[in-house]
């Protein structure tokens, strides 16, 4: 299956990048966490066990699982459902399923499954052109993990799925208008959803994003308390370790979905450059592996695995900055956490996949 | 065909993702760049009051020590639990949780914090002043438990007195309140300012400077380390001109008698206080830890006002002790001499009214000199007098030996007592009325109008005693700046007239008269110190007026005592006022307690142990140890020889 040649086909220069950002993050875990935490170490095994996901993503050949991809879908609705009833409770949601040694989360690997179910669906090399029944097809594929999902409740891993099928069928030729009306509903239904739409808290939530200053020790304190951990940092930043908002706790999380602000606070302007520059590099030349797939399934699976990931970056970063309403959506490769880091690399796999196969039949 | 076309279209979207996403991230670069750079400074300051505290670290006042050295007034560390605002998610479930912790009320916790609510909030409201080693304990337990990171436990220093000792020279102190920050602007919210006595007074040499700690807290409020330190400069020390034992002794006197009343008692020499006090007191700890409005409504509305400072605050008619002032102005004006002689029948009729003598049963006195006047305290005497001196002279003199006139002690808020004169009549009443030749004779024997405050009676008898200097009477000895004892510039006398020594010599010799002969200060003799002094007994209420006072016991209508007097009765070393409110005649109620201080005076001067508390005996009081009654006269003739 794996064939020696291709392994100089093996895009070493996104791995590097990759194990650039990944260091970064541990610098930060490393940082924020006190030292050689046991935080710190429970990473540093993650991205072990990631690169080894990555090794296998990546030696199966892309086609051979996109035949597979409904027994894969199917496993991973069964498996998303058997958490609903079956999963280890933290802080007041269904997530994990507790292995013992490690907590899964089987929520952060049906992102990589659904791009492998809707790359396989509507890139079939016989199908001419994106029908609606298509689109409806893959709407429905997508809204079954994006409900159950939702229901643990992790609004926030849920969204993520959106990007996967939006993205895959805007490359797959869903028609513009379609997404002109998309735009027009969205604008219009945005006042009446936030009217009817919402509970109370998350209203409350969205107003606090728009005017922080309201609620300053309630919903606003994470937000303002990013803008005064970003704002300090500076140009050169305070220094690694030297933090004050991170290390002393006025930012909650600090390891974890404000990672970026930490950053930002010890490492400056500078580290957040360079940084925004890795990531960017990142998905850049990721999308060269959907230019240069060798066909509609490889473009389509890259670029399903990607969007969930670019969404989840600036998604992440934005709210780093205090810019956008606090979500629990983690920073791929940077923050904290074990699914998400060997799920990232494990799809991330696919797309040296994709890549490392374009030459062969 | 299909596959080209379709290749295109990718190609196309794929652009489109690609510069999509490029400005996204150019948004991000500059949204941080917005925040790092642009409004760095802003942010910066954010983080740092984050994270940094200033603690205000209190200083302690100046202590305050007698004459002699002894320690009159100190500090002592004490508790503060405060909330500070700034740092509270949910100020009501802090203030919840502290009020249960502490264990006072929630609605008491609430009012403080709404009193303090426009101060900023990096400022600590002090919630609990003075708290109990329990509520500190319970506190910063609930602390460490991140319950509470809000609260603040400090230890300050705080006022300490010797309880209700020479309350109302010390006055007390409490935290400034609006009013003083608007009006000084060295002043901030949470000083401890005095409020009266010494402590307002001197308020800017005891309060010191403030020092301050900036601190690192955490997230939640613990302190994580110092940053620096600026420590606190403790007020000046100051020396007082007050004597702790003839304080004691002035005040232990009082207790005995049971009497209400004020006393100042000082060098006549200098004008030095050696004793001051104004009773009922009040306790002036109870201001030192923030007192609770129930104690300082009770303070307030007691009707007997032991707040107010009687000594230098309360007016009384003078009595015969105004007597003096009257003798001085006929010798010195020349309308008499000591030897002038009064027929006293035991009333005089002047103007077309009788006005009665001092001896009960309208006996009179018979014949008499200046000097067996003053002794015998004979009314028709000095009647007879002032009528002859006449108004305008009598005021001029008085005014000379300082009464109705302030002091000037270093008190604040001390009150002018009233000399009348034709002059003030016309001034104070409504149609301008003239002064009838009738009031002079009231004005003679001390009454009428004549209303003095105790200091002012003291500083009278000093400058009587001195020879005619109205010495200014002060409390300050000494002042350290940090150099050690500087001597206080004692204040100039306010008026220096020399009396004729024949003057001199006639009240001196009649003052002695009143205490060692057969006058009325007799319960103030002591032997071998030539006590020399002058009684008193003025009327709180006219006879008619008694017989209109309803629901005031008789106590209330009974006569003020005074007993004014100096000692040794040649180069005087003291002398003094005692003023004993509705105790009746003043050689029976106020001599006593004079005694009890010359006793402690002079015991200490000649190295004698000091003299025990005085004792009570019937409505008077008497020393510990009752001494044997002193032979009238000379018993000619052997030890044996039966009377």
């Amino acid at each position: 299956m794996f064939e020696r040649r291709l392994y100089h086909h093996i895009d070493w220069v996104l791995i590097g990048s990759i194990l650039a950002i990944c260091a970064m993050g541990l610098g930060m875990i490393y940082s924020t966490t006190g030292g050689a935490s046991r935080i710190y170490w429970t990473q540093v095994y993650a991205l072990g066990l990631g690169l080894v996901a990555m090794a296998v993503t990546l030696s199966i050949d892309y086609r051979s699982l996109a035949d597979k991809s409904h027994w894969i879908y199917l496993a991973m609705m069964i498996l998303l459902v058997g958490v609903l009833f079956f999963g280890s409770v933290r802080g007041g949601s269904r997530r994990w399923i507790d292995l013992g040694f490690f907590n899964l989360q089987p929520s952060e690997f049906a992102k990589a499954v659904l791009a492998l179910t809707l790359a396989k669906m509507l890139g079939e090399e016989r199908r001419p052109a994106l029908t609606n029944n298509d689109l409806f097809i893959a709407a429905s594929l997508t809204a079954v993990p994006f409900l159950i999902i939702a229901r643990q409740p992790d609004l926030g891993t849920a969204v993520t799925l959106l990007p996967i099928l939006l993205v895959v069928a805007y490359v797959a030729g869903m028609p513009m208008k379609y997404i002109y009306a998309m735009t027009i509903v969205a604008v219009l239904a945005a006042p009446v959803a936030y009217k009817f739409g919402l509970q109370d808290y998350q209203r409350e939530r969205i107003s606090t994003f728009l005017d922080p200053a309201q609620d300053p020790k309630g919903a606003g304190y994470q937000q303002i308390q990013a803008r005064i951990t970003v704002g300090s940092g500076g140009t050169w930043g305070k220094g690694f370790m030297q933090g004050t908002q991170g290390q002393l706790r006025f930012l909650p999380v600090a390891h974890n979905d404000f990672i970026f602000s930490v950053l930002a606070e010890e490492q400056g302007l500078i580290g957040v450059l360079v940084a925004l520059g890795l990531y960017f590099f990142v998905i850049m030349r990721a999308l060269d592996a959907a230019r240069l797939a060798k066909d509609r399934l490889g473009a389509y699976l890259v670029l399903g695995v990607l969007s969930a990931f670019t969404f989840q970056v600036i998604y992440n970063i934005t709210m780093s900055a205090g810019l956008a309403p606090v979500k629990g959506l983690t920073l791929p490769l940077m923050s904290y956490g074990g699914s998400s880091m060997i799920a990232t690399l494990a799809s991330f796999g696919l797309v040296l996949n994709v890549r490392m196969r374009r030459f062969t039949n | 065909m299909a596959i080209a076309e379709d290749r295109r279209r990718l190609t196309h979207r794929l652009t489109v993702l690609r510069v999509t996403i490029g400005v996204a991230f150019v948004m991000l670069a500059c949204g941080f760049w917005f925040f790092q750079v642009v409004q760095h400074a802003q942010f910066k300051e954010m983080a740092e009051n984050n994270h940094q505290r200033t603690l205000t670290l209190r200083a302690p006042r100046g202590i305050i020590y007698d004459r002699a050295g002894k320690l009159l007034v100190e500090n002592r560390n004490s508790f503060n639990i405060s909330i500070v605002r700034e740092h509270t998610k949910d100020l009501d479930h802090t203030i919840r949780v502290l009020a249960r912790v502490a264990g006072v009320e929630e609605s008491f916790v609430r009012e403080v914090v709404d009193r303090h609510r426009r101060e900023p909030s990096y400022r600590p409201i002090v919630v609990i002043q003075d708290a109990t080693l329990a509520q500190v304990a319970s506190v910063s337990a609930r602390k460490l438990d991140f319950e509470l990171p809000d609260v603040l436990v400090q230890e300050v220093p705080t006022r300490q007195y010797l309880d209700q000792m020479a309350a109302h020279v010390f006055g007390y102190v409490s935290e400034a309140s609006d009013k003083d920050v608007a009006e000084d602007e060295s002043l901030k919210s949470g000083d401890i300012v005095g409020k009266s006595g010494l402590e307002k007074i001197y308020n800017e040499l005891l309060m010191g400077a403030d020092g301050a700690k900036r601190v690192v807290v955490n997230s939640m409020g613990r302190e994580i380390r110092v940053l620096d330190e600026e420590p606190p400069a403790q007020g000046k020390r100051l020396q007082l001109t007050l004597d702790f034992d003839l304080q004691k002794a002035l005040e232990d006197g009082f207790r005995t008698s049971g009497y209400n009343g004020a006393s100042v008692i000082l060098d006549p020499r200098t004008g030095e206080v050696l004793a001051f006090s104004s009773v009922p007191a009040y306790d002036p700890n109870a201001f030192s830890t923030g007192i609770d409005s129930a104690s300082w409504n009770s303070l307030n509305t007691d009707p007997l006002r032991p707040l107010q400072d009687r000594a230098i605050q309360g007016r009384y008619p003078a009595g015969s002790t105004f007597k003096m002032a009257v003798a001085a102005a006929a010798l010195e004006e020349g309308v008499i001499t000591p030897d002038f002689k009064v027929y006293c029948p035991g009333h005089g009729v002047f103007y077309g009214r009788s006005f009665a003598c001092s001896l009960p049963n309208g006996r009179g006195h018979g014949v008499m000199d200046l000097r067996h006047a003053i002794e015998h305290s004979c009314n028709v005497y000095f009647y007879t007098v002032g009528n002859m001196v006449g108004i305008d002279k009598i005021h001029k003199w008085a005014t000379l030996l300082g009464l109705g006139e302030k002091t000037g002690i270093d008190l604040p808020n001390e009150v002018q007592g009233l000399v009348p004169s034709p002059e003030w009549k016309r001034a104070n009443t409504k149609n301008h009325e003239k002064w009838y030749a009738g009031e002079t004779i009231s004005v003679s024997i001390g009454q009428g109008a004549v209303a003095l405050t105790p200091i002012s009676e003291a500083v009278y008898i000093a400058a009587l005693a001195n020879g005619g200097t109205r010495v200014t009477p002060h409390l300050l000895r000494a002042v350290d700046e940090g150099g050690g004892w500087q001597p206080f510039t004692p204040p100039a006398a306010k008026s220096v007239v020399a009396l004729k020594p024949e003057t001199i010599q006639a009240i001196h010799d009649g003052l002695w008269l009143v205490v060692n002969g057969v006058g009325t200060g007799a319960r103030a003799r002591m032997a071998g110190y030539d006590v020399s002094g002058k009684t008193g007994t003025a009327q709180v209420i006219s006879n008619e007026g008694a017989k209109a006072a309803k629901g005031k016991t008789d106590k209330d209508l009974r006569d003020n005592g005074w007993f004014v007097f100096f000692a040794p009765r040649d180069n005087p070393e003291i002398a003094g006022a005692v003023m004993v409110e509705h105790g009746g005649h003043g050689g029976v109620t106020a001599a006593p307690i004079a005694r009890h201080v010359l006793d402690t005076y002079f015991a200490k001067r000649d190295n004698r142990p000091l003299p025990a508390p005085p004792i009570k005996v019937g409505d008077t009081i008497g020393p510990a140890v009752a001494i044997p009654p002193a032979p009238v006269k000379a018993v000619a003739g052997g030890a044996g020889t039966p009377q």
